[in-house]
This record gives structure tokens, sequence and C-alpha cells, in this order.
């Protein structure tokens, strides 16, 4: 059992600091996207859904070059922390970051698209700039499609394998989370100790899609008030 | 008022050229006057030219002065090139925050997660200290909000949000106030609560307004001058009743449906089934609803249509109000005629051409004004 609560700590640890890392980006890149026809605001929007139509594997990769000892930022490390980034739970959880961005920013997407123009540009003409409209209109109007992107962009993290693996290797207690210990136990022929992570890693979803549906059907069905 | 082109300082002066889905809005004008209707039909590019005035929408060239301060400049030029130096070859285009003006919106935009009374503050708390002219406090008397300060906003009814949203532009201190079609999603009651206000922001806190609308009423109502858009271009300026004779407007106006919306006071309020009255300048006239207390003032709504000529006292009359007035002014358009009355205040009727010749109507012309009891409508909040 404390195996089992390990697993699903350094999973959960993984995933929420990945969450965490997306936040700003994935608000900044929404708001430019919905809220300021930026030229060449197509390419941005292609390069966030990226991720999505790519194999994890091949997200991975890329990041292995990146971050590995001979990739920029490998290097940087190296010369900073005196450390890898690769085959720790850190380059999990920048793993899953990366997958799950485009989830969270799509779904962040529709929760700004859905906050009247009209609204901000009261609030402008009321004196605010656009960083406190955005502060004081945009994100609380926004706020429940906001959580709700950012548990959709949770549970994608919490599933993470393809990329991780290659990245962050298969490290038991240091690297391997739920689904790279699912993996494991499948390889080892162990399916009832594989089934039991797996039903741990449906709960872990079942609950966070559960608030996630909760908080759009709210933030769908009526103005927010008060 | 002046309406000279030459008046001392323009409210708004512009040349705004903005080419935008199939026509180009391309126009020019000075607005001295406390209230400026731009008046239109839906796609003449009203709307566009008072959001370019107001920020939203950045022009392809020309420039906006409001209250003699530089707003928008394609070229960087001082306006009208008066600056030979050109000191600034940069273009100008403040954003909607830094140009000191109140918007209000259609359907009033109130902020939905904010209560009536955060509304109000939200824009009040921006200014700067030394430029606040008007308390929260002020405005809320003002626009008579009190009771509705503590509520959410989602409750109101569409009048109330129209003021609630005037209220939060006003709290601001708002140099100019630039209003999008302020009136057309309320009901006829409402409608004349709202000119009523609007009248009294004007009388009371001197803050001029540029107001967009497609009904004549309304421009008759307010304004003091009329800009005419059609197709994005300028058809006509001038005061309401003469720019509502020109026959480029002729052609856009739904004459039947003018209505007089004039400012009254009751006499007497309706009781029973008895009639109430209500006094039009020095015309006391009988009216069907009249709620309120004697003395207060409300706004009267006469369709022009629903207004009959005679030239001499009739008798045997239904029409329960017979009214003595001079004929001030005739303005034929397309085969009808609109005629101004004078009877302390301004009364327009809409009469065919023949009538005008046949009873020999002509400016200075004593007749009598004929109107049933039921044409005339009290707009007033306490109906029930």
């Amino acid at each position: 059992m404390s195996s089992e609560l390990s697993l699903l700590g350094l999973s959960l640890q993984v995933a929420v600091v990945a969450t965490v890392m997306n936040l700003i980006p994935a608000l900044a890149v929404s708001w430019l996207l919905v809220k300021r026809r930026m030229p060449g605001g197509f390419i941005l929007d292609l390069l966030v859904s990226l991720p999505l139509a790519l194999p994890p594997v091949a997200i991975g990769f890329f990041l292995l070059l990146l971050l590995g000892r001979e990739g920029p930022f490998g290097r940087a490390s190296q010369a900073i922390f005196g450390s890898d980034i690769v085959f720790t739970w850190f380059a999990a959880a920048i793993a899953a970051a990366i997958v799950s961005f485009p989830l969270m920013t799509r779904s962040i997407m529709v929760a700004m698209a859905g906050v009247d123009q009209r609204l901000e540009l009261s609030a402008r003409t009321l004196g605010a700039g656009p960083w406190r409209v955005f502060l004081t209109i945009t994100v609380p109007l926004a706020y429940r499609g906001i959580l709700a992107g950012l548990l959709l962009g949770f549970v994608r993290a919490l599933s993470e394998f393809g990329a991780t693996i290659v990245v962050a290797g298969n490290i038991s207690g240091r690297t391997e989370t739920l689904p790279l210990a699912v993996y494991s136990n499948i390889l080892l022929g162990k399916d009832g100790q594989a089934l039991k992570l797996i039903a741990i890693t449906i709960g872990l979803a079942v609950i966070s899609l559960a608030v996630h549906n909760w908080l759009l059907s709210r933030g769908g069905r009526r103005e927010v008030n008060g | 008022m002046t309406h000279s082109p030459d008046g001392p300082e323009p409210i708004v002066n512009f040349r705004i050229v903005k080419e935008f889905s199939g026509f180009t809005l391309d126009c020019e004008a000075r607005f001295t006057s406390g209230v400026t209707a731009v008046f239109g039909r839906s796609g003449s590019g009203k709307t566009t030219l008072l959001n370019c005035l107001a920020g939203m929408v950045r022009p392809d060239d020309g420039h906006i002065e409001i209250m003699g301060r530089p707003v928008y400049n394609s070229r960087g030029n001082s306006p009208g090139g008066k600056s030979p130096g050109g000191k600034s070859r940069r273009a100008t285009h403040l954003p909607p925050e830094r140009r000191r003006i109140g918007y209000v919106f259609q359907d009033g935009m109130l902020f939905p997660h904010m209560s009536v009374g955060a509304n109000i503050d939200y824009g009040h708390a921006l200014v700067a200290p030394e430029r606040r002219i008007l308390r929260p406090d002020d405005v809320i008397e003002l626009l008579e909000l009190g009771p509705l300060v503590g509520r959410p906003v989602n409750g109101l009814s569409g009048g109330e949000a129209q003021r609630v949203a005037l209220a939060r532009a006003l709290a601001a201190s708002p140099e100019l106030l630039l209003l999008d079609e302020p009136l057309s999603s309320l009901d006829a009651v409402m409608r004349g609560v709202i000119i009523r206000y609007l009248k009294r922001i004007w009388a009371e806190l001197r803050i001029p307004m540029v107001l967009v609308s497609h009904s004549l009423s309304e421009v008759m109502a307010l304004a003091e001058d009329t800009l005419v858009l059609s197709a994005g271009k300028t058809v006509a300026q001038g005061p309401p009743a003469r720019v509502l004779g020109d026959p480029a407007v002729g052609t856009m106006a739904d004459y039947p449906a003018l209505e007089n919306l004039i400012e009254a006071e009751i006499v007497q309020p309706t009781e029973g089934s008895r009639s109430g009255l209500v006094l039009v300048g020095e015309a006391t006239l009988q009216a069907p609803d009249v709620y309120g207390r004697a003395g207060e003032r409300v706004m009267v709504s006469i369709r022009a249509s629903d207004i009959i000529i005679a030239t001499g006292k009739p008798s045997g009359l239904s029409a329960r109000n017979v009214v003595p007035a001079r004929l001030t002014e005739l303005d034929a358009v397309s085969g009808r005629t609109l005629a101004y009355f004078d009877v302390g205040a301004r009364l327009v009727a809409e009469i065919t051409d023949v009538s005008v010749q046949e009873l020999g109507l002509r400016p200075g012309s004593d007749v009598y004004l004929i109107m049933k009891s039921n044409s005339v409508q009290v707009l007033n909040q306490e109906r029930t």
C-alpha cells in the first residue's frame, strides 16, 4: 500500500506542478488569441494545438533534445544548478505540462470568448487599462471556465505517459508516475497490480472530470452573481 | 448654444475615414451643442462613428479632438495642420481609458459580477482625485438610484439597468458622454423616463453628450444639433427641426411614427374613471393615464399624425383637447408636410400638402389643434 501511496503522491506532485506551470502561459496565450486579434495569431493558435496532434513520444524526444546534457536547457541547468533536468520528476512535470497545455488553453479560450467584449470595452471607457480589465472583468467572469480548463489539464497531466517515459525515464521512486507503474506491471506480468493502479487512475479522473463538468454546467446555466 | 461652425470651442471636432464591411465611413464635423444626435438608419455608420470617438475602433485616416484635446490623429500633426513646425510625427490614438469619455451601450452592459453600487464605483475609483467632478452619491441622487445601490444587477429592469449604466459612466467624471441607442431597448414609458434623466444630466451637470439614434422622435426630444449619416456620409447637419425637413432625411424618416416627446407637468392625476390633466407649455391637456403627483414633471408622447388642425374653433367634437396654437413653420417633404406649432411648447403635426393648401396654412396662422385624450400618452414610471 505504501508503494501505491508514494506513486499517487509523485503523480499528483508532477500533475500539480505541470498545471501550475501552465497557468500563466495558458491565460496569456488565451488572452492574446481571444481578446487581441494580433497579426499572425493563427500561427500561435496552431502552435497551441500542435501537442494535441503529435504523438507524445515525439514531444518527449524533442524535449530530450532540448533538456538533455547536450541541449541548451540541459547545459544551462548544469552550469547553474550543477544537475541534470532529464530523468528527474521535474522533467516529468515539464513533459506533462507541454502535453496538457493545449487542452487547458483551449478550455480557457472558450471561457474567455464567453465574456462579452462590450463589458470589457465599458470598463476601458471607465478608465481601466487592459491589465486591470483582464483582472477585474475578464477573469472573474470566466473563472469557472478557467478552473475547468485547469482541471482538464490536470487530468491530462496525470495520465501522461509517452513523453514522460522518454524524457524522465521510468525510475521507481523518482520518476515513476501511475501510468508508468501500470506499464511496468504489465511488462512484469503483474496484471492484478496493474489493474489496481488503473483503478486508482480511473478514480482520480472521474473525480476531476465530475468537478470539471459541474463547473461548466453551473457557469453556463446562470450568470455569476455577487 | 451656438451652431456656428466658428463657435469658440467645439466639444468634438473630427474627420474620420474608416472602411468597414462594404462601405466607407467618411465624414467630418464639429459638434458645439450640449446634446448632439447622430441620426441614420442601421448600417449608416453611426455606431462606427461613435466607436471611433470612443477609441474602440481605430479610424484609417483623419483626426479627432475631444474638448480640444487631440485623441486621434493619423499623421501626428496637430489638428487641421495648424502647427507648421509639426512637433510630433507620431500618429496619435489614445485608448478609451485615456479619452475621458463615458460610453453607454444600448443594453447597459453592467458588470454582472458586481452590485449596482460596485458598478457605479468602478470608474470613479480610477479617476485621479483632482479630476473628479462628481461623486457616486451625487450621481445616485440625480438618477434616483438610492434604493437600488445594494442590489445585484441581474434583477434590474431594462430602464433601471440603463439608469445604472448612465450613473456608472457619470461617476467617472467624463468630459463627454457617448450614448449608443440608449433608448431603443426600452418600452415607451421607460423611454420617456430616461429622456427626462438625460435632459437633467445636461441641464444640471453640463456634461455634453453625443447620442446615436435611429428615432427622429428621440432626436427631436433631446438634441440641439443633429448629424445625419447615410451610407457613411454626412447628408445634413443642423438643429433637428431643420434637419427633419431636409429632403435627404425625408426619405429615411418614418413621419407617421414621429412622436412629440415633450416635458409636461401633472396638473391633476387620473382618479377612477376621470381623466387626468397635464400642462404642456401653456396648454392643459386631458390624458387617460396620468399617474403621479400634481406638480410632478413627466414626459408626454403625442404622435405627430394624431394632431388635427382646424382654422376655427370646432364644436360638437368628441375629442377632448382643443388647443389654440400659432403655426410657426412648415416643412414640405416628399408629399407630406410637417407643421410646427407654438403652444408655449413646440408641437409638430404631420399633415398632407392638400390640407395645407385647402386650409391656407402659413407661418403665423392662428389655428386650433385637436387631440383625442387617448393620443396624449403620459410616460411615467409609476404607471401600474
